[in-house]
């Protein structure tokens, strides 16, 4: 699963080191320097990918690859 | 607290989908997106409005260090084409905004009438991320330190552990508020009293 998260944020990414040694713990913003603005098209982007909805209150909590994980993992336990 | 945020249209264009299928829905408020769907340049009204949450959901972190993804919180009353008032939880800030056909600022701060002691956009020379986070920052540095007429070699900015940006002078952390931000070929800062 987090090679599909992967996949789904590299064109977001402007840090490629920061991609390339990519964690649980990585942040989005922080460490990949995402825009603000392009994280919700990674949010968009895994709704799509995982067919999930994520809620506002997912998506306030969705700035590390661990976040996203859990949200995802948490969604499709509830399909 | 003070904040800011640029966004380079021409990036923006190119980089987001506005019209993308719940894009706006995810971001703005029922009576922002009617800002949007009625405005005559939509585009730059998602701009204008996400500079303003952007710029305000910076300067309120200055105090509230609890990070979070939350666009639709942040509530804007949009008071003319520059001006707004953000709501963060109980908190209001008033925005400013320039707009010219390439880019538009937003400054945010917590105090009406804007305390800020400097604060300045500019065209960015270098093309790579990290070089252009670099030259954001010694820009900055250079107008700081030319407003008070002294060498620039005698500040730096250092982030705390929490992502915030500081001045330092001579090694000693000095009290001003600062924000800097950059995108796409814009680099911009705001520094408060």
């Amino acid at each position: 699963m987090i090679e599909k998260l992967k996949k789904i944020v590299k064109p977001y990414v402007q840090d490629q080191a920061a991609f390339e040694a990519l964690t649980e713990e990585t942040d989005f913003i922080k460490d990949l320097k995402i825009n603000s603005a392009n994280l919700v098209d990674v949010v968009l982007d895994v709704e799509d990918e995982f067919d999930i909805t994520i809620d506002d209150a997912s998506m306030e909590k969705m700035l590390t690859v661990k976040a996203a994980l859990e949200i995802v993992n948490e969604k499709l336990a509830q399909k | 607290m003070i904040g800011n945020d640029i966004v380079d249209l021409q990036v923006a264009k190119k980089e987001s989908n506005w019209q993308r299928r719940g894009f706006l829905d995810k971001l703005f408020t029922g009576e922002e997106q009617e800002l949007i769907t009625s405005s005559n340049d939509p585009f730059q009204m998602v701009w204008l409005l996400w500079t303003m949450k952007e710029s305000a959901y910076k300067a309120f972190h200055q105090q509230d260090y609890n990070r979070t993804f939350a666009p639709k919180s942040i509530r804007i009353n949009l008071i003319s084409k520059s001006k707004a008032t953000v709501l963060i939880h109980n908190t209001t800030f008033y925005t400013h905004s320039e707009i010219n056909e390439e880019l538009i600022h937003t400054i945010a701060s917590s105090q009406k009438g804007a305390r800020i002691l400097s604060a300045d956009f500019f065209k960015l020379n270098n093309t790579v991320y990290e070089a252009r986070h670099l030259e954001t920052y010694q820009k900055t540095l250079q107008a700081f330190s030319g407003r008070l007429k002294l060498s620039p070699v005698l500040f730096e900015i250092r982030k705390d552990c929490q992502g915030i940006p500081f001045l330092y002078k001579n090694k000693i952390h000095l009290k001003h508020s600062l924000s800097i931000t950059h995108h796409g070929s814009f680099g911009a800062f705001c520094i408060g009293h």
